[in-house]
């Protein structure tokens, strides 16, 4: 691979200055003349029908400016759902924080004081939590049609992959392996709580947001407000992390620009930690059923899912599980189900489809690499994805190294040994699991302005919600117009101010937007060599609206991870003592943030295997665990050292052959724990999170 | 100047913030007649200065910082004493300041990220978070800086595990525990070789 001049160096974020002195402004730090604060009065049950709301005594404290309910705002969510129509307020309210009503007031106390004085007579309804149950009959009805929610397609049936006959395929074995999984509901929890500021100036509409997607946020405000898109302005400065749950407007968006309009006054409306637990959605919860055929010598002849994953009671997902295609094999069957339920809402968070399919797919195939007496890794090597589906071939592959030298990193050989062998009480043992990721590309723009002190103004529209997507398009910039990096200026996060961006969604920014800039640098250099230099007043302007596709070919990410754990088998206690994490996501743009990923994706799936669930109480159908200690969320001291090794295949694709990366790094993190730990302890725990009570019941 | 106890405070305005297994509508709460807010004069010497301010007893010193001082590089994360974005010095200790009442400070000292580089010299705390990649989205860093500033104050070389220790109450989402530590550490002038040489 070439050397480049800025790109593949590592720089520290252009921005990271104000993000260590406290003068990085985020949205909740955003304070305009006479602004109302406002909150969200939220159901108290899983399931309930409003009779009556009686707001009168909580119009008539001092300082309460205005109250919206069901009654007064009619307001549709597109967003919220996309199979049924979602409110702003619902009747019935479906899960214990389903919003009832919002206040704005002169301060936060008081707006948090008249909630509690609104008077609500809920008539409470039978609940469902678990998918499978929300489908058998007689399952309390949560959205008119049934609890099945429609595929794709509109129909009521499951989302459903073929190819070749998978009858055909468990036939051929030699032998078949069947078995099922279940991951539990967690919350994004990104640092950053909900915070929305919404400002009218006439007919037109300014949102303050804390947004994965400017531009998505805009048309969806414009969509659902009946509203001019040229009338609505989106502003998101520097924000606190989404993983996946700030991807849309929200409904605090729309609430917050309802309450400006009615009391003529720029509105905050801000949630609290456990809104945000509740009120947003996390990660779905899945149950897996698997059967998979393979030959004597460790070929896979048939690999069969049927999933269920449970939606909470609007459809805002995909509800998807992924994780069979990093196989190849000539018979495979995937049958996922989604299901409303009275759990919070499930959508996306990090990897959606991802982490907890890997965990599945990837607790079987090391069983049956144990079983069959063949080392997990090699057992991979041996079956890992050669072609998209067997079919079209990738535009780089660098999966069997990831595999090989991360294998080589981690010392596996020395490392991983027999199932439970060892002396205890702490028993050690290594696991690994493989993974890859949708490297899309796709629309989006750039804008660069060129003046005659020789600044490069890049305009993007993104947001940078941590992944330094900002520094990452100064350094594509800098690259391809050949100038010193401090000659770039990026103007980001402003409807008012950017061309459309695809949104820090699905790992597309470097590869959709960086794309766009190198097109509209490319642009301004044949303008530069036309034209001469910008002198004086003039400006030189480029812009580009690329929408680049893929031809006859699949483009993905790649990766493998290694963990050693330590299983104190009197406590059931887990520590991860080692792990090495090698990608292929092509060239990387900035090893110094792109290594920052991946130790945090990584941390953050250490974290999902062993903690997190936003646990229920069966008997009220009310959540336990909403906030940073119930969810157990990774801490210092849970971290261990993540080594990261790039593999950085030619990619003919992308901005100078970068793939994809932010969702990768979370996606083989939780199996290659869970294949760690029943490396130490010769038991395999098959429901996440993997938590002490359940280590001591399969090794009592 | 009257003295807001802990039990007054949750008693009154304050109860929403406490118990995570309640339902979300919980207990209707006495909170004072309309109008009738108590209020309280304190003084308190922030980053330096000293400030003179008149505030409601039930407002949190970290509300009183962003609020009405102005100082947003402190972070409200939960404000509720789980994830340590809204750490400061008070008295030269780090404590979570969405728990502490802001009538609690009168008389003391607070120190908040935006007192690190008074004089626009950045602390070579901020200096190392920079060249490390200490923030990714940057939300928790603040309260990390004033946790790791404690820490070298009292201790100007520690290890790697009294670094985590010091900070293990300041949760980073992104998950940079990694960076925050190397970072802390090459601050300390001890940086371990394996740490300097990763990218």
């Amino acid at each position: 691979m070439n050397t480049l001049n800025q790109v593949g160096h590592p720089s520290p974020r252009i921005d990271a200055q104000k993000r260590v002195t406290g003068t990085a402004t985020y949205t909740g730090d955003i304070r305009l003349p006479g602004m109302l604060y406002a909150r969200v009065l939220r159901s108290p049950h899983a399931h309930a029908r409003i009779r009556r709301i009686d707001v009168s005594r909580a119009q008539a404290l001092p300082g309460v400016k205005a109250i919206l309910t069901r009654e007064n705002c009619d307001v549709v969510w597109g967003s919220g759902d996309t199979r049924n129509k979602r409110y702003l307020f619902n009747n019935p309210v479906r899960f214990a924080g389903d919003a009832v009503a919002a206040v704005a007031a002169m301060d936060r106390h008081t707006a948090e004081e008249a909630t509690r004085l609104i008077e609500v007579d809920y008539g409470t309804l039978p609940f469902v939590l678990d998918p499978e149950d929300a489908l058998k009959p007689g399952a309390v009805e949560i959205q008119p049609g049934g609890n099945h929610s429609p595929n794709n397609q509109g129909a009521r049936q499951p989302e459903v992959y073929r190819r070749g006959n998978i009858e055909e395929g468990l036939r051929a074995a030699d032998q078949v392996f069947e078995d099922h999984y279940t991951s539990a509901h967690i919350n994004n929890a990104q640092l950053e709580p909900r915070v929305s500021i919404a400002q009218w100036e006439g007919d037109k509409l300014t949102v303050y947001a804390s947004t994965q997607g400017i531009s998505n946020c805009h048309t969806e405000i414009a969509r659902d407000l009946k509203l001019a898109p040229e009338n609505v302005r989106v502003i998101c400065q520097f924000m606190g992390g989404g993983f996946g749950n700030k991807n849309q407007c929200h409904d605090f968006d729309l609430m917050a620009a309802m309450l400006a309009k009615q009391t003529g006054a720029p509105v905050k409306l801000e949630f609290t930690r456990k809104e945000d637990f509740l009120a947003v959605h996390g990660r779905w919860p899945t149950k897996q059923y698997y059967k998979v055929g393979v030959k004597r010598d460790g070929t896979l002849t048939a690999i069969q899912l049927r999933g269920y994953s449970g939606m909470g009671p609007y459809r805002k997902g995909s509800g998807g599980i992924a994780g069979i295609e990093i196989y190849q094999c000539p018979h495979v069957e995937r049958s996922v189900t989604q299901a409303y339920t009275n759990m919070a809402v499930s959508a996306n968070l990090r990897g959606p489809d991802y982490p907890q399919g890997v965990f599945g797919i990837e607790s079987l195939m090391d069983d049956i690499a144990y079983s069959l007496n063949m080392d997990p890794v090699d057992f991979r090597l041996k079956n890992m994805t050669r072609k998209f589906n067997d079919q079209t071939p990738y535009t780089s592959i660098g999966l069997e190294d990831c595999i090989r030298r991360g294998a080589e990193a981690f010392e596996w050989k020395k490392r991983w040994h027999a199932p439970g062998v060892g002396f205890g009480p702490v028993k050690r043992g290594a696991g690994m699991a493989m993974g890859s990721f949708f490297s899309s590309l796709g629309r989006s723009s750039a804008v660069i302005d060129l003046d005659s002190r020789g600044m490069y103004h890049v305009h993007v529209g993104v947001t940078d919600i941590g992944t330094a997507a900002k520094t990452t398009m100064a350094l594509i910039a800098a690259e391809e117009l050949g100038v010193p990096l401090e000659k770039i200026d990026v103007i980001w996060g402003d409807t008012g101010r950017c061309p459309y961006s695809v949104g820090e969604s699905g790992s597309r920014t470097t590869t959709h937007t960086g794309y766009a800039v190198v097109q509209a640098a490319k642009d301004l250099k044949r303008q530069i060599a036309e034209k001469g230099l910008p002198q004086g007043d003039q400006m030189l302007t480029a812009a580009a609206n690329t929408n680049p596709t893929v031809q006859n070919a699949a483009r993905y990410s790649f990766v493998a991870h290694f963990a050693e754990v330590e299983v104190d088998i009197e406590l059931g206690h887990v520590k991860v003592v080692k792990y090495v994490a090698a990608h292929d996501s092509g060239r990387v743009v900035n090893p110094l943030t792109a290594t920052s990923q991946v130790k945090g994706g990584a941390i953050m799936g250490i974290g999902m295997a062993l903690h997190e669930e936003l646990l229920y109480d069966k008997q009220t159908g009310l959540p336990l665990t909403a906030g940073y200690y119930g969810a157990r969320v990774m801490t210092h001291l849970d971290a261990p050292e993540i080594e990261v090794h790039w593999i950085e295949t030619e990619d003919p694709y992308g901005p100078f052959g970068a793939k994809t990366l932010g969702e990768p790094t979370i996606i083989p993190s939780v199996a290659a724990v869970a294949n760690a730990i029943y490396n130490a302890i010769g038991k395999r725990v098959k429901d996440l999170p993997i938590t002490r009570d359940k280590i001591l019941a399969v090794l009592a | 100047m009257s003295k807001i106890s802990r039990r007054r405070f949750f008693e009154g305005t304050g109860a929403g913030i406490v118990a995570t297994a309640v339902p979300l509508q919980g207990q209707e709460t006495k909170a004072p007649p309309p109008g009738t807010v108590p209020r309280t004069t304190i003084q308190v010497t922030v980053n330096g200065e000293r400030r003179k301010i008149e505030v409601e007893d039930r407002w949190t010193l970290v509300e009183v910082l962003r609020d009405h001082l102005g100082l947003t590089g402190s972070k409200i994360g939960c404000d509720r004493g789980e994830c340590g974005a809204c750490t400061v010095l008070l008295d030269g200790k780090p404590v979570y300041s969405c728990s502490q009442l802001a009538v609690w400070a009168d008389g003391r000292s607070v120190q908040t990220v935006e007192g690190l580089s008074p004089n626009g010299q950045l602390d070579p705390l901020q200096q190392a978070f920079i060249q490390h990649d200490g923030p990714q989205c940057g939300f928790c860093t603040s309260g990390q800086l004033m946790s790791a500033k404690a820490l070298l104050n009292r201790n100007p070389h520690p290890t790697l595990d009294e670094v985590r220790h010091a900070m293990t109450g300041n949760i980073c989402r992104c998950s940079n525990y990694n960076r925050y530590v190397e970072s802390v550490m090459a601050a300390a002038g001890t940086l371990s070789a394996s740490a300097r040489r990763k990218a």
